[in-house]
């Protein structure tokens, strides 16, 4: 009787705890696009007039550009196990940058572009050669980096905004629209495709997932460690620099601390996107879901009237539990 | 005022068994009805290939894995282990294969983390752990360095270190796992003498190992799993080493046969180095290695094999000397160049320098192709990619469901034949291969040796380092490195194990 008992017992117990692990393994992967469903719906169903109409999406959508950028190119030093601190003030200068010569020394738009773009390549170079040839830490070269880009934005701005007085071309670039769609978004949708061809279909990429994996085990396989984590800080140094000149061509000025802000919603993203279909590893799509998941927030928060500070909440929360959730996941996925 | 309460003498002999122990993993009997028991003042060895149940049962013991069923008694007494702390409280300590040191610790930092009271009054009671970690030394016979930190030490010093932190609490029962994997033939004589001061003292020892010379020399009785079941359970006098294999294999074994030297004599030279030198580890290295050749390099932990691997595929630089590849001069400025040029590297440690952990088989068997690729910007292609990891799969006889899975789901000997088919995508010439099989289950090291005789025998040249000297037999010649020179050259016929060991230690007879 016991015996029997408890042998079924034990069936039971095996098949529930093969189905847990089923059902955490699918907690695992989907858990943050299921987040994002959740918020979609809900907000379908309170506010179905305002929130699910295309041109609401093409707002978020349209929101999410700038954040995405800088995001986007954030993500690749932290495949190769590596931190930026320096993205937000680089995104600062290179918007002060941009307006300067186009003020000051009546540089072509996109020559001011240009220029504004290579600032943030060379703070990149910067970062890359004091992590890899200095072998500072990371976390603390770019921090003392950035600190630099600080410093070199207010010699150029004294601190004042740069503003534009005819500054109708430079806006065009955030406001103008092709088939009733912002250029922001298809910016954004343009740079996530090349982005993640060179993440996911080149060797370079390929090289940044195996150094961000096992450094050493890289380097004996014959990866040029140095030159691939180089190379993942100037691209993030460039993506920030865009981020930069995109945030000023909303107003046709440059804020001295414009970009700082998104030094860490970018982080949010990122570590957000990690556990977005991953265990953990950071990746284009990931970080691409991550930002639009904190715009449809902000927006939902905006549609609803709540007020602002929930927009911290909200954005913490996220990534507490979208990191949270996914790495309790996988520990029971591994566990059972 | 004498210290420990087993030194009154054995009066008790404990007793410690495990009964009918079972444990699945999904569809999968890790442990089946597995019995075991141990007394105080004994060696049990338990042995069987990787992936047998040996792990499993440890961790069982150690309270980290749950039995699904089954029964563990110590005295007689069922005990219920759930947690490590309370396999700690029984009188339970492990020495795992990951030491688990803290890196920049000295050993009685180390040592003070497994005592029962470190601190007095929140202060670390230093004295009183100098003490016992002191009285835990002259119980061993063997001087741990208390005082450096353990990432200076060598593996066999840390090792020691990590058993000391065992017995600074009382222990009645020491699991060791894999104690020697690397360890000289001289370190592993100092452990032995520890395993039976220990046993002397009334503790009982759960010995795990590859190693069976040193199973049979230090057990009193072995007990063998197979397929997660017992195999067998002997007296250690009633075992010889075919014996014992032919228990963990289950069928008979060949000893790895001798290759025949002359059969690559006259092939072209493919690597020719001379008086390369990176002191302090390498003084002076010159050897020749022929297309289709396999040369061993013998040696003691620290007479500066790994460092001569390393100089060989540029991982480090040397300071002088030459090397020729294929008649050009050859200086490769990091492991990329090497790679391109056709020089690879197994290296040593498989977990922390080859494997991508949390990546799957497929991912791990496709780094060397990229770090050989000409430029960053070259296409990567998955699908071909794939293809290319399920023939590698095949080709190497790699058990596993599919590529996709996790390179942890599989076991030593099957990750470290992951390790060598990374490289061998890049169809290298020249293979240096640093301690290949250890951790390796009999099986898949006689499958990894088979591997590399295959290639040989397609026209690489290969470079086995090995500080399991019986493992040298598969080679055409075999070179003794010592103090970081190569010191002698001794032909297959002749490359027996003791003239080997001799040949390692003779500069240092006079002093021994």
């Amino acid at each position: 009787m016991t015996v029997i008992v408890e042998d079924s017992i034990k069936e039971a117990s095996a098949s529930s705890s093969s189905t847990a692990r089923v059902v955490w393994r699918l907690i695992g992967q989907y858990g943050t696009i299921a987040m994002l469903g959740l918020l979609i719906v809900t907000m379908t169903a309170l506010e179905p007039s305002v929130f699910a109409t295309s041109d609401n999406l093409v707002n978020v959508l349209n929101q999410s550009a700038i954040p995405a950028m800088i995001a986007l190119g954030l993500t690749f030093p932290l495949v190769t196990g590596d931190f930026d601190l320096s993205i937000g003030n680089t995104a600062s200068l290179s918007g002060v940058v941009a307006c300067t010569l186009m003020r000051d020394v009546d540089m072509s738009i996109w020559m001011a572009i240009s220029a504004a773009i290579m600032v943030g390549l060379v703070i990149g170079l910067v970062n890359g050669v004091v992590v890899t040839v200095l072998n500072v830490n990371s976390l603390v070269a770019t921090l003392g980096v950035g600190t630099m880009a600080i410093g070199v934005n207010y010699k150029i701005a004294g601190g004042q905004p740069v503003g534009l007085s005819d500054s109708e071309s430079f806006l065009e670039i955030s406001l103008g629209t092709l088939l009733g769609i912002p250029y922001p978004v298809y910016i954004m949708i343009g740079f996530t495709a090349v982005l993640w061809l060179l993440l996911n279909r080149t060797v370079l990429g390929q090289s940044m997932q195996a150094v961000g994996g096992n450094p050493v085990a890289a380097r004996l396989s014959g990866v040029r460690v140095e030159r691939v984590r180089l190379v993942s800080f100037v691209i993030c140094g460039a993506f920030a620099a865009l981020t930069g000149v995109l945030l000023a061509s909303r107003t046709g000025s440059a804020a001295v601390s414009g970009g700082d802000g998104y030094l860490l919603s970018a982080f949010a993203a990122a570590f957000f996107g990690s556990a977005v279909l991953r265990d953990g590893q950071f990746h284009i799509i990931g970080t691409l879901v991550g930002v639009i998941t904190v715009a449809i927030g902000f927006n939902a928060i905006a549609l609803t009237g709540m007020a602002t500070y929930w927009q911290y909440l909200f954005q913490g929360l996220l990534l507490v539990l979208g990191v949270g959730v996914g790495s309790l996941a996988r520990r029971r996925t591994a566990a059972t | 005022m004498s210290g420990t309460c087993s030194s009154e003498g054995a009066v008790t002999a404990s007793r410690l068994e495990m009964t009918d122990i079972s444990k699945r993993f999904g569809g999968l009997r890790a442990v089946d009805r597995v019995t075991i028991s141990l007394r105080g003042g004994e060696v049990l060895a338990l042995c069987g290939a990787n992936g047998a149940g040996k792990s499993t049962l440890v961790r069982i013991l150690a309270g980290v894995e749950h039995a699904d069923s089954g029964q563990i008694a110590l005295d007689g007494v069922p005990v219920v282990i759930d947690r490590p702390e309370t396999a700690a409280h029984h009188g339970l300590s492990f020495v795992h294969q990951e030491l688990n040191l803290v890196p920049k610790f000295t050993g009685l930092q180390n040592m003070a983390m497994g005592a029962d009271r470190q601190s007095r009054l929140g202060l670390v009671a230093t004295k009183r752990l100098r003490r016992l970690a002191s009285e835990v030394q002259e119980r061993l016979g063997y001087r741990i360095p208390l005082d450096v930190p353990v990432d200076r030490l060598s593996v066999s010093d840390r090792w020691m270190v990590s058993l000391g932190r065992c017995l600074m609490r009382s222990a009645k029962f020491v699991v060791l796992d894999e104690p020697t994997a690397s360890f000289t033939d001289d370190e592993a004589e100092k452990l032995y003498k520890v395993i039976k001061e220990l046993t002397d003292s009334g503790v009982g020892v759960l010995y795990i190992s590859h190693r069976l010379e040193e199973v049979l020399e230090i057990s009193d009785r072995v007990t063998v799993l197979r397929n997660g079941s017992v195999a067998g359970s002997y007296e250690t006098a009633e075992l010889t080493v075919s014996s014992l294999t032919k228990a963990i294999v289950g069928h008979e074994v060949e000893a790895l046969a001798h290759r025949r030297g002359d059969a690559s004599t006259g092939a072209p030279i493919r690597l020719s180095v001379r008086d390369l030198r990176r002191p302090p580890n390498v003084v002076g290295a010159s050897f020749d290695l022929r297309r289709g050749e396999i040369v061993g390099v013998a040696g003691l932990v620290g007479s500066g094999r790994t460092e001569l691997a390393r100089l060989l595929i540029g991982a480090d630089q040397a300071a002088g000397g030459e090397i020729i590849l294929d008649g050009k001069p050859y200086a490769p400025r990091g492991p990329h160049d090497a790679i391109r040029a056709g020089v690879v590297l197994v290296p040593e440690e498989r977990r922390s320098q080859a494997l991508l952990l949390s990546e799957s088989i497929e991912r791990n068997l496709a780094v060397a192709s990229h770090g050989s690729a000409r430029h960053l910007m070259c296409r990567f292609r998955p699908r071909r990619s794939h293809r290319a990891a399920v023939d590698i799969v095949d080709e190497l006889g790699i058990k596993t469901d599919g590529v996709t899975r996790p390179v942890l789901s599989l076991s030593g000997g099957n990750q470290q034949k992951v390790v060598v088919g990374n490289y061998l995508r890049t169809r290298p010439s020249v293979l240096v291969l640093d301690e290949p099989t250890v951790g390796v289950d009999v099986g898949s090291r006689e499958e990894i040796y088979g591997i590399i005789t295959g290639l040989a025998g397609a026209g690489a040249s290969i470079l086995v380092i090995s500080s399991d000297f019986d493992e040298l037999a598969v080679c055409d010649r075999v070179l003794v490195m010592r103090h970081g020179a190569i010191v002698a050259e001794v032909p297959s016929h002749r490359a027996t194990k003791g003239h080997l060991t001799r040949l390692c230690f003779e500069a240092e007879q006079p002093a021994a």
